[in-house]
């Protein structure tokens, strides 16, 4: 007979953690600053147990709960059905229903946020599905003000470089910096559990580790003993057991996460009544109607001794039961798992279908992707055209999950069953989707063909919203090589024949790539016109889309209030609904903005992001790598050569002139800076040659201007834009001018250096010392001395002249938000508008690395400003 | 972890003030590194106090001149290195 053992650890050595905890509450309540706590550790270190503890203590405040399922495919917005369960309403019926992440987080944050206090726990969130992350990214920035605070545990140890968590905590902002890391216990603590036990305390704490599930496990089995691992001690658990309980136990394995009453006695049979056993030995738990392992690491333990066949009947049996719950409510995935389990083709092709279909209509497209792919491992029960659209929507999937080379080669398999069924409209729009897909890596020829291919085969057809979509690519990529007559024609076809189709999306992206053609207000305004009609339909990702390029275009001018308007925009719109791919591409137009206006801090800390996130899309990286080998080339840091090599690689892979343009340039200029200027001729050479094939009179100007200074005269056919000619003709005057009016300090400085005159000279020196560009600066500095002119040797750079790394306009609000102004005071005393200070206020907190402005005064006093 | 050599220059001098003061100074700087995964292994001054020579364990030059703003030090050049050890060669 099993004995009641309380082997809870009655949380040994966390009681720092829980005082950390109950402070955070105090904060939130008191403050109303809400946020996010991240609570971490491995499996079995006593993460449910803390938050458990904290919870039964916390007397003010609403408890809401939620874990993430223990599955490959879990269920979309899993936890939060949990929670809507519980509270009802709203949430629950959009979460029942299927809403996007954006809109469930919106109904979460007005369930929440009543008077009262709120505690939302979110258990084991490295298991999280997309939809869930979405939810929580879109939540944790709108934390501040309220009284809600978000508990999320999660294992540190599973998080690869690439799981989608990880970039998500990255996201969450400032409300979630903070941290709590669960340790092992300590051979004291593992002796107190021990005692009264029969086990040896020192062999029991090496063997476990000081792993709190571990040793309550290996305790609880009674043994002198220990089991060397913890399968081994929830087994020796288990075998105390009669052969009832030990069958049910194996039951409740086999249905994760956890097995309702009335399938466990379904499933069970006679076995049934021994669940009273399991639950006095403490093996499973009660919770909601439904009983489940303490602890996901038992399951998995007793899983894997289940025999074959016992399983296999089980996972048939819960395949059956499952499609018909008392409650009515289907869990798609769930049933779609044990599809997969029993080896019932026809069972996982239609759930595993419509599992997918839920969870892209949700927002979870890893899961999405994931369900796609089960289904597809059974296909040899389709039909091919049944296949092909498998494979095709698979391959949408992946995409969204940034798996590019799978979505391609998805792509490929649904081009051979579209052949095979003949169906030549689906052929010609899965061309189109794969010319698509492959221009995000930048295999550009590849993706020409896949496109001209799409419309030649499409235009043998009756016009219809395909062949619509295959022109507005087209027009897309020929824009990004500078083929901007062939990108107008495809665009204006695409334009013409989507709005007699009445195709809303289609319209919008091919208004966005005729404006984009168009230089100047004009163009703008065109994009604009786009914006307008995407947001009046709704068109998320048109909107996300149009930002990102406006942004893209302004960065490149700068008009600096317009590009901060858009970006900041832009990024707000992708951050709430999940469109990781636009805002990649933002934050390369951030990176690029802040380069032009001198801000190179700010600009290395977004090439910085875009860096470490390692996506498939190639051309915010170049643009990144561009920005970073360029301020360390202007600086004199090292790091420049692998930095631009690898630009350059990627920009000849794509062969288009927006981004071979501008890495042979950086090349070029660290070539110059470093005195190397043998090595500008061949860094150019194949980039002028393209930019006078294109007629771009701004690269071949840029190139040109390189390459006069290595001392090599070119006369190219292409005149070079005005601020170039000016240079080679020996008009600095006009060219330093030019700089100025669209506020680029170092091409300034560069123009003025050209100068054969001491005070043009002079002027030149200072700005690129106060900019930090040390390279330049002494290329500067030797021509004075070249004119005779007394240049100090001293040091450049000082902390007075340059203090933090503020730029001096941040000095000065800086300065003023120290004497208690705030920014509407500080405005008018500088003149500019509001909303610049909020931007210059921003970044000063970032620079200083501080989270008020309480904090930013007492630092300006310690820097001494 | 790259290794980096960080010059700077005191026009007045570099001074940490004796006992306490200087050592929470210097704890303070670490605790900013330590935000940026920046490690100062330790410097050479020169007699004049005018000129250091930092050794740095960083990912990027970009954390060092990030965490240096952060602590109020200045920074001249950023060149990374090896180490070379006569007795590496014996």
């Amino acid at each position: 007979m099993a004995t009641v053992l309380d082997v809870s650890p009655g949380l040994l050595e966390r009681s720092e953690q829980l005082e950390e905890l109950a402070v955070h509450l105090n904060d939130v309540v008191e403050r109303r600053a809400g946020r996010v706590v991240l609570v971490s550790g491995e499996a079995g270190i006593g993460k449910t147990a803390l938050l458990r503890s904290f919870c039964d203590g916390a007397a003010r405040a609403r408890i809401l709960w939620g874990a993430c399922d223990p599955v490959f495919t879990p269920r979309p917005l899993g936890p939060l059905l949990d929670v809507a369960e519980a509270s009802g309403g709203e949430l629950e019926s959009l979460v029942r229903e299927g809403a996007v992440p954006h809109d469930v987080a919106l109904a979460l944050m007005r369930e929440l946020g009543d008077a009262r206090a709120t505690v939302l726990v979110l258990e084991d969130v490295h298991w999280a599905d997309g939809a869930t992350l979405d939810v929580l990214r879109v939540v944790a920035r709108r934390l501040a003000g309220t009284r809600v605070l978000v508990l999320a545990s999660y294992r540190d140890t599973e998080l690869g470089s690439r799981h989608p968590l990880r970039v998500v905590l990255g996201q969450l902002g400032d409300t979630a910096r903070n941290r709590i890391r669960l340790d092992p216990l300590s051979a004291s603590a593992v002796a107190r559990l021990a005692s009264g036990h029969h086990a040896d305390a020192d062999a029991l704490y090496r063997v476990s580790g000081g792993n709190p599930f571990f040793v309550t496990e290996a305790l609880a089995a009674g043994d002198e003993r220990i089991p060397p691992t913890v399968r081994d001690a929830v087994m020796a658990r288990a075998a105390r057991l009669r052969p009832d309980a030990q069958s049910l136990l194996e039951v409740v394995a086999v249905v994760p996460p956890q097995a309702e009453l009335w399938l466990l006695e379904s499933l069970a049979g006679a076995a049934f009544p021994a669940i009273n056993e399991c639950l006095d030995a403490g093996m499973l738990t009660r919770t909601n109607g439904a009983v489940g392992f303490r602890h996901e690491l038992a399951r998995l333990a007793v899983e894997e001794s289940v025999a074959p066949d016992r399983e296999l009947a089980l996972h048939r049996a819960a395949l059956r039961a499952l499609q018909s719950p008392p409650s009515g409510h289907i869990d798609l995935a769930r049933i779609a798992y044990h599809a997969e389990a029993a080896g019932d083709a026809s069972a996982v092709v239609r759930f595993a279908t419509q599992a997918a279909v839920r969870a892209a209509a949700l927002g979870a497209h890893r899961e999405a992707a994931a369900q796609y792919e089960r289904a597809l491992r059974f296909r040899d029960v389709l039909e091919p055209e049944e296949r092909a659209d498998l494979f095709d929507r698979c391959a949408v999937e992946c995409y969204l999950v940034d798996r590019n080379a799978e979505a391609i080669e998805a792509l490929e398999h649904a081009l051979a069953y579209h052949r095979v069924a003949g169906d030549r409209l689906r052929e010609g729009a899965t061309l189109t989707r794969l010319a698509d897909y492959l221009w995000c890596p930048g295999r550009t020829a590849d993706a020409d063909r896949a496109s001209h291919e799409a419309i030649e085969l499409l235009e043998t057809l009756p016009p219809g919203p395909e062949l619509a979509w295959a022109y507005a690519v087209a027009a897309q990529h020929s824009a990004a090589a500078a083929l901007p007559d062939d990108a107008s024609r495809w665009a204006k076809r695409a334009l013409d024949l989507a709005t007699e189709l009445g195709e809303l999306e289609i319209c919008a992206f091919a208004q966005q790539t005729l404006g984009s053609l168009v230089p100047g207000a004009d163009g703008e305004r065109q994009m604009l016109q786009s914006l307008e009609l995407a947001r009046r339909h709704g068109l998320r990702e048109q909107i996300g889309r149009v930002l990102a390029h406006l942004s893209g275009i302004a960065a490149d001018a700068p008009s600096l209030e317009k590009a901060r308007v858009y970006l900041d925009e832009g990024g707000r719109h992708c951050a709430d609904h999940g469109l990781d791919l636009y805002g990649f591409y933002l934050r390369a137009a951030e990176a690029r903005l802040e380069l032009a206006l001198g801000n190179w801090e700010l600009a290395t800390e977004a090439a910085d992001a875009i860096l470490r996130l390692e996506r498939a899309s190639i051309r915010p990286r170049i643009d990144a790598l561009v920005v970073l080998g360029l301020v360390r080339a202007r600086r004199g840091d090292p790091g420049v050569v692998e930095v631009l090599d690898e630009a350059r690689t990627l920009a000849e892979r794509t062969g288009e002139l927006w981004w071979v343009g501008p890495a042979a340039s950086a090349v070029a200029e660290a070539a110059w800076l470093a005195g190397d200027t043998a090595r500008v001729a061949a860094a150019t050479e194949t980039a002028l040659g393209l930019a006078v094939s294109r007629g771009s009179s701004w690269f071949v100007g840029q190139l040109c201007d390189w390459r006069r200074r290595a001392g090599l005269t070119d006369q190219p056919p292409v005149e070079p834009a005005a601020p170039f000619a000016a240079l080679a003709a020996g008009d600095w005057r006009t060219a330093a001018e030019h700089w100025r009016s669209v506020a680029r300090p170092y091409e300034t400085a560069l123009a003025l250096a050209d100068a054969d005159e001491e005070d043009a000279l002079r002027e030149s020196l200072d700005e690129l010392n106060r900019l930090g560009a040390r390279a330049a600066a002494a290329i500067v500095a030797q021509r004075l001395r070249g004119l005779g002119a007394r240049v100090p040797r001293g040091p450049r750079s000082t902390t007075r002249d340059n203090p933090a790394g503020l730029t001096q306009r941040e000095v000065d609000v800086l300065t003023l938000l120290a004497q208690g102004l705030r920014n509407a005071e500080i405005a008018e005393r500088l003149f500019v508008s509001e909303r610049t200070v909020h931007h210059h206020v921003s970044s000063i907190l970032r620079k200083l690395g501080v989270q008020s402005r309480g904090q930013a005064a007492a630092h300006a006093q310690r820097l001494g400003i | 972890m790259p290794r980096y050599l960080v010059e700077r220059e005191f026009p007045e001098g570099i001074a940490i003030p004796p006992g306490l003061p200087g050592v929470e100074a210097c704890r303070e700087i670490v605790d900013t590194n330590a935000a940026e995964g920046v490690t100062w292994v330790h410097s050479y001054v020169s007699e004049d106090r005018r000129k250091t020579f930092c050794v740095y364990d960083a990912e990027t030059p970009e954390a060092i001149r990030k965490t240096a703003a952060r602590n109020g030090l200045p920074v001249e050049q950023i060149t990374q290195v090896r180490v070379l050890d006569p007795y590496f060669y014996r």
